[in-house]
């Protein structure tokens, strides 16, 4: 008997000892990653007779796995590969499959003191200096959407608000006993673009962005933060003797202040740019010169409340950006409307074979018409969509006041949430009068479920978005354009995670406006008269099935389409019947 | 704490007031864009009675109240020759648009009553105006040019396949494209592709233009009577600075050709009827030999020593029979004011 036990403790000790070494042979390399599947069919509208030469139906749909590999050859370090696999519906025996490295990293700390990663960097700063705005349209979006939303989002490495770069970050911080708290530091070196050529004998320069912030925890009650960044190109790694130079300056001060029920914060953000263009390298021996050098200002001064029970805050500011103001890292769109991209889907119509003008379903369901590169150009806006800030907070010729509130009843029974802001221009556009802009967004959601005491979610929403530009003055500059967008959306759970939703949308915009054409040193070149009376529409009924938080199933059918009065454009009228499953591994 | 937001507020202020801007406004007015279409000042022409040949150009002057897309329109009333000159602008600047006498195409201007005629975009304003050539321009501005004017030009070298038929190697005074004289060259040589040549000797140790900046134009008549769809010009240009243009006596044409020389080449083909004059830029043109490693490329006018017009048509005898539709078929490719332009073509169109 005492034999065998020691046998049996011998094997149990012998096996753990296995299984340790195993373990720790797993935590070298672990995976994980996301994966889905997408079918689409698209059809146009049976009422459609104008267009005969577009397919009626097509269908597309893919399987993707994006597998994650995290490797620890060191405690302190870890290298992560993102490898893509993609199989096109349609593709067989390895036809339509692709693989993809599709992000690379290498993460680590030195002495447990210095943070570094090398490779694909996701990268925010202040709103005014590094910082990816959300597209249009996208605020107070539903579940309904929320589908489109992640893809769009994760396939162009929209997250938090950060641009995805290629470079070099390090961040570093210190604690002290008196006069700081704490002293953070973050740098960075990346490269937005790389040479290229352009012709058969001219190479684009690298386009280089470096910053680095400084975040000083002075006591309690105040943090002052510095950014500063700089695009610039290198003249020497091409042939253009053309460099751009764009360094953002900012600085912002908090005051902070709280009780066992509220919390209060005062803020002040300001700093300025610089941008010019360097021509080196001139013929005749000529020295160096600048051009085109322009430099602005902006200030924000923002009071925020927020209610420690999470059931109400507020935000109330002012914000003046200078015309003159240029941060590409903070002013780059996420849609380019002067890239020439046109809408996946139905890209020409009518027998015509017209361009399709891109509506608020392409918006929100072409992930293909969003842009990855940072521009050192402010970019081309459609002001039906934004025009009141298309370029976000950063919005150069903006002054005025805004207000930010949120309201939700103790018992969720109501949310609400406000958006507002009265803007003008500092300097008119081709004219002495100035722009005045109004933006009222808000959204009501009522858990009725919650008023009905129900174990099952049945919810109301409703949101409405309008912006008004007006510009007085003579009748030939005069700007008077309004544009509205309604949504209402049911979600009613009738099995458990499984939901039935509906959802009307309905944008307007009716008025006239004149778009800025800009020069590749970003000078006014001409004012183009666009008048505008159209009116988009998307119904969608559809299923969708909660498997577990960030695991879904959605099957969903859209009506969608546009309807111009006035325009040189014809209407038209298109379906989709939408099926995603989405898993986060 | 209302100490500090009143710090925060000064602060602010003081950050406004200077950075106010003192521009009125970006950009260019809208009103000078989208305004009512007036003619502020009326066309002015500088000079009613051009002497073109003598260098005078002709100096337009306008304003308006808004830019537009203007088109001034120039037509011979007897040749019915043409000139548009485009822009979009508020003003019409004498210093800037100006005509030299010359049409955009064929036929040139002679010495004739001209109808101007000023045009707007999207405007039903029309100005009308005339003037008199006093003299045509003359196209004798150029780095080179030979007019045939005075037979052919000194040095210069005629081969062609003697036993062909109807052979015409010499100029004539029938229909010149200018001035009274031109080099009539054509003939029927069924079994071969060439059927002759002319080779002149440049000099252009003086030009300092590269072969992007640098045009050959040359004046080309054929007509489509019993045409020969396969007749071509073939241009040679030679820089080559070893062997004389003329050191073999015993041939009628230049040594300076071969197949392991720096020469280029542009082959014409010549299928319309009457005159054309055909523009190319230098460095269009293409490597003979592009392949020969012996061979240093390096083109640049400054180097031409030599041009040879080939006139050349597809063999359609039983023996050759390439293109056995145009047998017996008479070759016309003649030519005249050959003429080197820099910067642009004879035209001002390139």
């Amino acid at each position: 008997m005492k034999r065998n036990l020691r046998l049996l403790f011998i094997v149990f000790v012998a096996l753990g000892i296995v299984n340790s070494s195993i373990a720790q042979t797993y935590e070298k390399i672990w995976f994980d990653g996301f994966a889905r599947s997408y079918f689409a069919r698209d059809a146009i509208d049976k009422n459609v007779k104008d267009d005969t030469l577009s397919p009626k139906n097509a269908s597309n749909g893919y399987n993707l796995l994006d597998l994650n590999t995290h490797v620890n050859p060191i405690d302190d370090i870890e290298i992560f590969a993102q490898i893509r696999i993609k199989n096109s519906f349609g593709g067989f025996f390895g036809s339509g499959t692709e693989i993809d490295s599709r992000q690379l990293r290498v993460n680590g700390t030195i002495n447990n003191k210095v943070r570094f990663s090398v490779g694909d960097l996701f990268l925010k700063q202040s709103r005014f200096t590094l910082f990816n705005y959300d597209e249009e349209l996208s605020e107070f979006e539903n579940d309904m959407f929320k589908p489109y939303r992640d893809i769009i989002h994760y396939e162009n490495f929209y997250t938090e608000n950060r641009w995805r770069l290629q470079g070099i970050q390090t961040n570093f911080s210190f604690g002290f006993d008196r006069y700081i708290k704490n002293l953070a530091f973050d740098f960075f070196v990346t490269r937005p673009r790389g040479s290229r050529q352009i012709s058969i004998d001219n190479y684009s320069s690298d386009l280089l962005l470096s910053g680095g912030s400084m975040v000083a925890e002075l006591n309690n009650h105040f943090t002052l933060k510095n950014d500063y960044i700089n695009l610039f190109e290198v003249p020497s790694s091409g042939n253009q003797n053309v460099s751009v130079r764009n360094p953002v300056y900012q600085m912002t001060l908090s005051h902070y202040s709280e009780n066992n029920e509220h919390y209060i914060e005062q803020k002040l953000e300001a700093g300025f740019s610089k941008r010019h263009w360097l021509h080196s390298e001139l013929e005749n021996g000529n020295v160096d010169s600048i051009s085109n050098k322009t430099h602005g200002l902006f200030l924000e001064l923002e009071n925020s409340y927020f209610k420690k029970d999470s059931t109400f805050d507020f935000s109330i500011g002012y914000r003046y950006v200078d015309p003159d103001f240029r941060s590409a890292g903070a002013q780059t769109r996420r849609l380019d409307y002067g890239a020439g991209n046109i809408n996946s889907n139905y890209p020409l119509y009518t027998n015509m074979q017209m361009v399709r003008p891109t509506s608020i379903f392409d918006l929100i369901a072409d992930d293909r018409l969003y842009n990855q590169d940072l521009s050192s150009n402010l970019m081309t806006f459609n002001p039906i969509y934004s025009n009141v800030f298309p370029f976000g907070d950063a919005t150069p010729n903006r002054n005025g006041i805004y207000f930010i509130g949120r309201y939700a009843h103790k018992s969720k029974i109501i949310l609400g949430k406000l958006n507002t802001g009265f803007f003008s221009e500092l300097i008119g556009q081709g004219t002495p009068d100035k722009r005045r802009f109004t933006l009222i967004r808000a959204s009501l959601k009522l858990n009725i479920h919650h008023f009905l005491k129900l174990n099952k979610e049945l919810s109301f929403s409703l949101a409405s978005e309008n912006e008004f530009t007006k510009r007085s003055g003579n009748s030939v500059s005069s700007i008077d354009l309004k544009s509205n967008q309604i949504r209402l959306s049911i979600n009613a759970e009738f099995a458990k995670r499984f939901f039935i939703q509906a959802n009307y949308r309905q944008f307007d915009v009716k008025g006239n406006e004149f778009l800025t054409e800009r020069n590749n040193f970003g000078e006014i070149t001409y004012f183009s008269l666009s008048d505008y009376n159209q009116k988009d529409n998307i119904l969608s009924i559809g299923i969708l099935n909660k498997i577990r938080k960030n695991i879904y199933a959605n099957i969903q059918y859209n009506w969608w389409g546009m309807e111009f009065t006035g325009q040189p454009f014809s209407d038209y009228k298109y379906n989709r019947l939408l099926f995603i499953l989405s898993l986060k591994l | 704490m209302n100490m500090k937001l009143y710090n925060f507020f000064l602060i602010g202020l003081v950050f406004f007031f200077f950075t106010c801007s003192e521009n009125e406004f970006e950009g260019m007015p809208i009103e000078n864009l989208y305004g009512e279409f007036k003619i502020l000042q009326p066309l002015k022409i500088n000079n009613g009675n051009p002497n073109f040949s003598k260098n005078e150009i002709v100096r337009f002057h306008c304003e308006f109240s808004i830019p537009v897309e203007y088109k001034i329109t120039i037509e011979g009333m007897s040749t019915k020759a043409k000139r548009e000159i485009n822009g979009f602008s508020n003003l019409l600047d004498s210093n800037l648009i100006t005509w030299d006498g010359s049409p955009l195409k064929l036929p040139f201007f002679i010495d004739e009553f001209c109808a101007i005629e000023l045009t707007f975009k999207d405007q039903i304003d029309t100005i009308r105006d005339t003037l008199k050539i006093l003299s045509a321009k003359m196209y004798e501005d150029g780095i080179w040019y030979e007019d045939f004017e005075d037979g052919l030009p000194e040095g210069a070298l005629v081969a062609y396949n003697k036993d062909g038929g109807e052979l015409t190697f010499a100029t004539a005074n029938d229909v010149p494209l200018l001035g009274n004289s031109y080099f009539k060259m054509g003939g029927k040589v069924n079994w071969d592709w060439n059927i002759g040549k002319i080779d002149f000797e440049l000099d252009f140790k003086n030009v300092n233009e590269s072969a992007d900046n640098f045009f050959l134009n040359i004046g080309i008549l054929s007509d489509l009577e019993d045409f020969h769809s396969g007749q071509f010009i073939n241009i040679l240009i030679s820089e080559e600075t070893q062997i004389p243009f003329n050191g073999i006596l015993t041939n009628d044409a230049s040594d300076i050709f071969e197949s392991d020389m720096e020469v280029y080449k542009m082959k014409v083909p010549v299928d319309w009827n009457g005159w054309a004059i055909k523009s190319f830029r230098y460095s269009d043109f293409e490597a003979v030999s592009p392949n020969n490693p012996a061979i240093d490329f390096n083109m640049n006018p400054k180097d031409i020593r030599a041009i040879r017009i080939s006139c050349q048509a597809c063999p359609s005898s039983p023996g050759n029979p390439i293109c056995p539709e145009n047998f017996g078929k008479i070759v016309r490719t003649d030519i005249d004011h050959i003429m080197f332009t820099k910067n642009t073509d004879i035209f001002k169109s390139k």
